[in-house]
């Protein structure tokens, strides 16, 4: 617009208007002739600050705030350059190290010259929602094992387990499985202190009882906070990441091949 | 007479006399809890519902449990930025005592205070190695007039030569600079980064220090499409106005390269010289001399030295820039306009004519003949009306 007016001030002879009479182009970036201009002017930038701010003092190795840094793909993709592998992992060392300086003697330049490499969400800030026990005195749990997904509910009570609506003994015919069910409440001497009410759907019955195991171990949590630890070495804690491995092409199965023919 | 009744009467009591302590101390040792017996205790959760009582994790679990806190904090408070400026602190007040250390080489001054042309001696250039050539079986004839002669078997390139070349391309440097002109600074080697980008920040020119793409010049409405422009005024302040022009105009050649590897860069020097853009190069007594316009013999494997050369023509171009800025002020601009913007601007002016002239025309019709300006009502319209809405059924009731 401000050419505009002054195009159009210029033949009346405004005397207002600045007339633009000389106007050449010339590059925003000077990475202009790069392929990856934008990312050589961080890059160039994290040098320069690496180069004059390198010697302030740096926290403990451990101490400093944990940060998400974007992986090559994510900046790839951030700035829409094809950005090499190679330049990335030499600039985000250096903004790594920069992150180490002292909070309270970084300058506010190496802040925003390290910004462009931090996701734009600290995963690390994340903090699990609470689930505490309700209104009625119901705890609330889930739990997963192999293709199995089981919700519990836990309230203080005689021991009665009501799984899928049926007893525990209908539930599981194995009684292994009843065990493995209930191991998180027997092995803390808790069976007969809360009443089990749970959903449990997908895969067999011992993914169904193992899945179980960890929804009641979760909801004990939230009555018994302290019993995390030994719930945890009971083995009720953790997820177990085992499942059925995927059929691959050239192979019968997961892993076994055609048998070998001679022609 | 072992097995006499007596005998085997006071043996059994002895033994259970022996074993009723050990197997109690043997269960204090490991829990100081009361034992729980091996039949449950039925009567226990009847008479104490759980929520009579917080319950407690068994014994076996209190027993062994770790504090909760892993981490040890430190003590004591952390003192990092106290100390840091004490030690600044001392160091301004202690640093010159002492003997004092002169003619020291420090890698970092030629990019701390860089050398200009004027600074140019045979001294320096000797100092920084630029006059080791290459193995004497390596050499281009070409460059035998660059050559003062042979020591342990390389080609020694005569500083005076280096020196004279250098100013030449300095002037080169200056001169491109004060017209205006575009000038990028090459130099693809490992360690020639800050080199490149120093001499291009105190030119305000562009740097390379990645490969050169092969076609950016004669191939440049592919490979540089995209590319961010702007247009700049006498006194480089950016001008509004042009974004249909530089989205449209062809991208950016050069004006002026600098390459300080010219071996490498063949690519980019040919390139060049087809669309007639001087090269400056650094060439080294393998290197042939006439891939580039103006060469400056010299070493081009000695970092030390290439700092030497790209801060003089850094400098120059600073030099240059600088002179074009303060003759802009005077009112004298020693450069023109390009073809294709002064079409541009001419085009744009016409039609700012033919506005003017319909508006002149029938001024009752719409007198809002531009259309930035119709949209800047709009917009203001628009946010009136949101922000009262009554406002907006007026208006649109009076206009009915």
């Amino acid at each position: 617009m401000a050419l505009l007016e002054a195009l159009s001030g210029a033949p009346g002879g405004g005397t207002e208007g600045v007339q633009v009479t000389f106007a050449r182009p010339m590059p925003v970036s000077p990475s202009y002739f790069s392929r990856q201009p934008e990312f050589n002017d961080s890059f160039v930038l994290v040098q320069d600050l690496a180069r004059r701010f390198g010697r302030l003092p740096t926290l403990p190795p451990g101490q400093a705030e944990r940060v998400a840094w974007k992986t090559k793909e994510q900046y790839r993709l951030a700035i829409g350059e094809a950005v090499k592998a190679r330049d990335y992992a030499a600039c985000i060392g250096l903004v790594k190290r920069l992150h180490q300086i002292h909070p309270d003697l970084m300058p506010e330049e190496v802040k925003q010259g390290i910004r462009p490499f931090k996701r734009d969400i600290n995963i690390y800030l994340n903090t699990p929602k609470l689930m505490p026990v309700d209104r009625f005195g119901r705890s609330h749990g889930v739990g997963k094992r192999k293709s199995s997904i089981a919700r519990a509910w836990l309230v203080e009570g005689m021991g009665e387990v009501l799984i899928n609506g049926k007893t525990l003994n209908d539930a599981f015919g194995r009684v292994h499985d009843r065990e493995s069910a209930l191991w998180g409440l027997k092995s803390m001497d808790r069976i007969d202190k809360y009443n089990v009410w749970a959903l449990v759907e997908g895969g067999g019955t011992t993914g169904q009882a193992e899945a179980l195991a960890m929804a009641i171990a979760k909801a004990l949590v939230v009555h018994e906070p302290a019993l995390k630890t030994p719930l945890r070495k009971a083995g009720c804690i953790t997820r177990d990441p085992r499942t059925v491995e995927r059929k691959k092409p050239g192979h019968v199965k997961a892993r076994k091949m055609p048998a070998w023919v001679k022609r | 007479m072992i097995d006499s009744p007596l005998l085997t009467g006071i043996s059994i009591k002895a033994r259970r006399a022996l074993a009723a302590p050990a197997r109690q101390a043997c269960l204090r040792a490991l829990s100081t809890q009361p034992t729980p017996t091996g039949v449950a205790d039925l009567t226990d959760p009847i008479l104490q519902p759980p929520n009579a009582q917080t319950p407690q994790p068994p014994s076996i679990f209190t027993a062994n449990a770790k504090p909760g806190t892993r981490r040890k904090r430190p003590a004591a408070p952390d003192t990092t930025v106290q100390d840091y400026h004490r030690a600044l602190d001392l160091k301004q007040q202690l640093g010159r005592v002492g003997s004092r250390v002169e003619r020291t080489y420090r890698p970092a001054d030629v990019f701390l205070n860089p050398p200009g042309p004027k600074d140019v001696t045979l001294e320096l250039l000797m100092a920084s190695q630029a006059h080791m050539g290459h193995h004497t079986s390596l050499w281009n004839p070409a460059n035998a007039r660059y050559i003062y002669g042979v020591r342990q078997g390389i080609h020694i390139i005569s500083l005076e030569q280096t020196a004279a070349h250098l100013r030449r391309a300095a002037r080169v440097v200056e001169e491109v600079a004060y017209r205006g002109g575009l000038i990028l600074f090459v130099g693809t080697r490992p360690g020639q980064t800050q080199i490149v980008t120093q001499a291009a920040r105190m030119s305000r020119a562009c740097h390379l220090f990645t490969k050169w793409t092969p076609g950016s010049i004669t191939n440049s409405e592919v490979i540089l499409n995209g590319m961010q422009m702007q247009m700049l005024d006498e006194h480089d302040e950016p001008i509004e106005g042009f974004h249909r022009h530089l989205n449209e105009r062809r991208p950016l050649v050069p004006d002026l390269v600098v390459c300080l590897n010219p071996l490498e860069n063949y690519v980019l020097l040919h390139e060049c010289s087809l669309v007639n853009v001087p090269t400056i190069g650094v060439v080294d007594t393998n290197t042939e001399p006439t891939w580039v316009t103006y060469a400056i013999p010299a070493n081009d494997d000695s970092l030390r030295c290439l700092a030497v050369v790209g801060s003089v023509l850094g400098r120059a171009g600073e030099a240059g820039h600088l002179r074009r800025l303060d003759d802009a002020k005077k009112g004298s601009v020693a450069w023109q306009t390009p073809l294709d913007v002064q079409k541009f601007m001419e085009i744009e002016r016409q039609n700012a004519e033919k506005d003017a002239m319909k508006e002149a025309r029938n001024p009752g019709h719409d007198s809002l003949s531009n259309d930035g300006e119709r949209g800047q009502k709009k917009a203001a319209a628009d946010s009136l009306s949101q922000e009262f809405p009554q406002i907006a059924d007026f208006n649109s009731s009076s206009s009915r």
